[in-house]
């Protein structure tokens, strides 16, 4: 296999600097790892099941959407530490095989959704694994139906949240990005009905989307100025779903890809950003910004490529906010012109490049399809540069996903192969 | 658990000195600059922390309006607010806004250390370093 074009120093030089955080040195793998295959359970609210059986599902399924079978895959990536993922011993117990299989904690949604590609491509290169999957799947519905816990557990649980900002009320998350909200309305002129186009159009593409959970739910300006404020100036509709549901995705090399059945999707650059200071973001120096600032232009280096050439997009959107910030972030806008860049339909998946839009969280992203943590995001890119989505975007040929775990972002730019 | 521990050996400190109305942040005496949030010691130089009471002076970043239903460990709504202090403006802290209303608060406005009583809705009071728009005493 071929180790691609450029060097570390190219691009950092490319990248670029920053005063309030940094890319991570990600080693250029660009054309190296496809995406042969995608799978999803069902999406849901409290469904019953356990993160673990989401997981299997979505992997069985990604396998067969490959055209592999369960003995063909000898690479595993999950999340380290959010809900239960599975382990080479679950799977070989669900599917009754038993290769060796490469093992790693540093794949999953978030950030990894992304960043697992990198280090997929480095096993790969490595010769350690032919055919890795990714997983990721959630209970958290039906958990925060039985009082077993929330997602803002982790929160609660670090020390220096738990001492000097739970005592002051300033949790969970949303108060987080409520705060964040109000500086950037303050420094940048966005108002609560240029905000609303966000959620609005995310509800728009679920309501055409088989599997979204706010499928049969509308959601127009008026509604969303007619609800009361959480935590202002963010309502329930600025806010992620809790659901259950997971998805997976088989990556292997090039090569490979071409092989299978399916049309591939190649990998053409990955980007990975901190905030100095991480995980307090109480104390990140920037409020009205994403650590999207120093992933995207690591990725779009590594791709050779500028965001005005994107198709589609799939923006993490735990909040509004972050969804409008890290679309800023990754250079679709200057900075403090979301708000205005949002507006008249630009992110509808029927407004294509062609005619001035970026189509955005096409399947209704976090806000209105599922909280499976971004793992969907990706496959909805997959199916839309395979050509086979819903609200199919037309001509999609380069895509990218941004990702968030607020200190860290990261960025996956695909392309149709 | 919103309740702070006023015996943890590295944030009790900030609570212990709030029980007393005063506020300190973790100050390194060398690099004469806040360390915040505390660390065993100072990132720059490795030297030692104390605790250095704060004049009480800042500004506030920002803020929002928290509903009953978003926090349930208070009762009704309250404001929490990011806040930089004067004497340690590369720092922020969390903290609540009292004795005011939200249209009169805008980003960036002078603010005045109030100590106040924070009740939470299970457990104990506790004495914690609050904020109020800075307000020029008018006379009688
Ligand atoms: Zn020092």
């Amino acid at each position: 296999m071929s180790v691609s074009g450029q060097s570390l120093e190219q691009l950092v030089r490319r990248a670029g600097y920053f005063d309030w955080g940094s890319a991570v040195p990600l080693e250029d793998i660009r054309g190296e790892v496809a995406i042969a295959g995608i799978g999803e359970t069902p999406y849901s609210g409290p469904s019953g099941r356990n993160a673990r059986d989401l997981c299997l599902e979505a992997v069985a399924a990604a396998i067969a959407d490959a055209g592999l079978q369960p003995a063909d895959i000898d690479g595993l990536m999950v999340s380290k530490g959010i809900a239960d993922q599975i382990t080479p011993e679950d799977f070989h117990a669900h599917f009754g095989t038993s290769q060796p299989i490469w093992f790693s904690r540093e794949g999953g949604g978030m950030i990894w959704a992304a960043t697992s590609a990198h280090a997929a491509a480095q096993a790969l290169r490595r010769g350690e694994a032919r055919h890795i999957v990714n997983v990721f799947a959630v209970d958290w519905a039906s958990r925060r139906a039985d009082g077993r816990g929330t997602p803002g557990d982790w929160h609660a649980s670090e020390v220096m949240k738990a001492h000097f900002e739970l005592p002051f009320g300033w949790y969970p998350q949303p108060v987080y990005f409520a705060t964040f909200a109000r500086r950037y309305m303050h420094e940048f002129g966005l108002t609560e009905r240029q905000l609303a186009a966000l959620p609005v159009a995310f509800r728009r593409h679920a309501n055409r989307h088989p599997g979204a959970v706010m499928r049969e739910k509308s959601l127009s300006v008026e509604d969303y100025l007619d609800r009361a404020p959480l935590a202002d100036p963010l309502r329930m509709e600025d806010c992620c779903l809790i659901s259950d549901g997971g998805a997976a995705y088989v990556y292997t090399s090039v090569e490979r890809a071409r092989d299978l059945r399916q049309r591939p999707v190649i990998v053409e650059g990955v980007g990975r950003g901190i905030v100095d200071g991480a995980p307090y973001i109480s104390q990140q120096k920037q409020i009205t910004a994403t650590p999207q600032t120093f992933a995207a232009p690591w990725a779009f280096a590594m791709a050779d490529a500028n965001p005005g050439e994107l198709d589609v997009i799939a923006v993490y959107d735990c909040f509004s906010i972050t969804a409008l910030m890290q679309i800023e972030d990754m250079g679709l806008c200057s900075k403090g012109e979301g708000g205005h860049f949002i507006q008249d339909g630009r992110l509808d998946f029927d407004r294509p490049r062609s005619r001035g839009g970026i189509p955005c969280n096409t399947h209704g992203g976090l806000l209105s399809h599922a909280y499976v943590l971004g793992i969907a995001h990706v496959v909805e890119l997959v199916k839309q540069l395979r050509g086979e989505a819903v609200n199919q975007v037309e001509n999609a040929e380069l895509a990218a996903y941004a990702g968030f775990t607020a200190d860290e972002g990261s960025t996956l730019v695909l392309r149709r192969g | 658990m919103v309740q702070p521990d006023t015996n943890d050996p590295v944030t009790g400190p900030f609570w212990l000195a709030a029980s007393e109305q005063r506020l300190v942040m973790s100050w390194c005496e060398r690099c004469d600059c806040a360390v915040w949030y505390p660390k065993p010691a100072c990132p720059e130089c490795g030297g030692l922390l104390h605790w250095k009471t704060l004049s009480g002076d800042a500004t506030l970043l920002s803020w929002t309006v928290v509903s009953k239903t978003m926090n349930p460990s208070f009762n009704g709504s309250y404001i929490p607010a990011l806040v930089v202090p004067r004497d340690a403006p590369g720092t922020r802290l969390v903290t609540q806004l009292v004795d005011c209303e939200p249209a009169e608060l805008v980003c960036d406005m002078p603010l005045a250390l109030r100590f106040g009583m924070l009740q939470p809705r299970e457990g104990d009071p506790y004495m914690a370093p609050l904020f109020t728009p800075f307000r020029l005493r008018v006379g009688p």
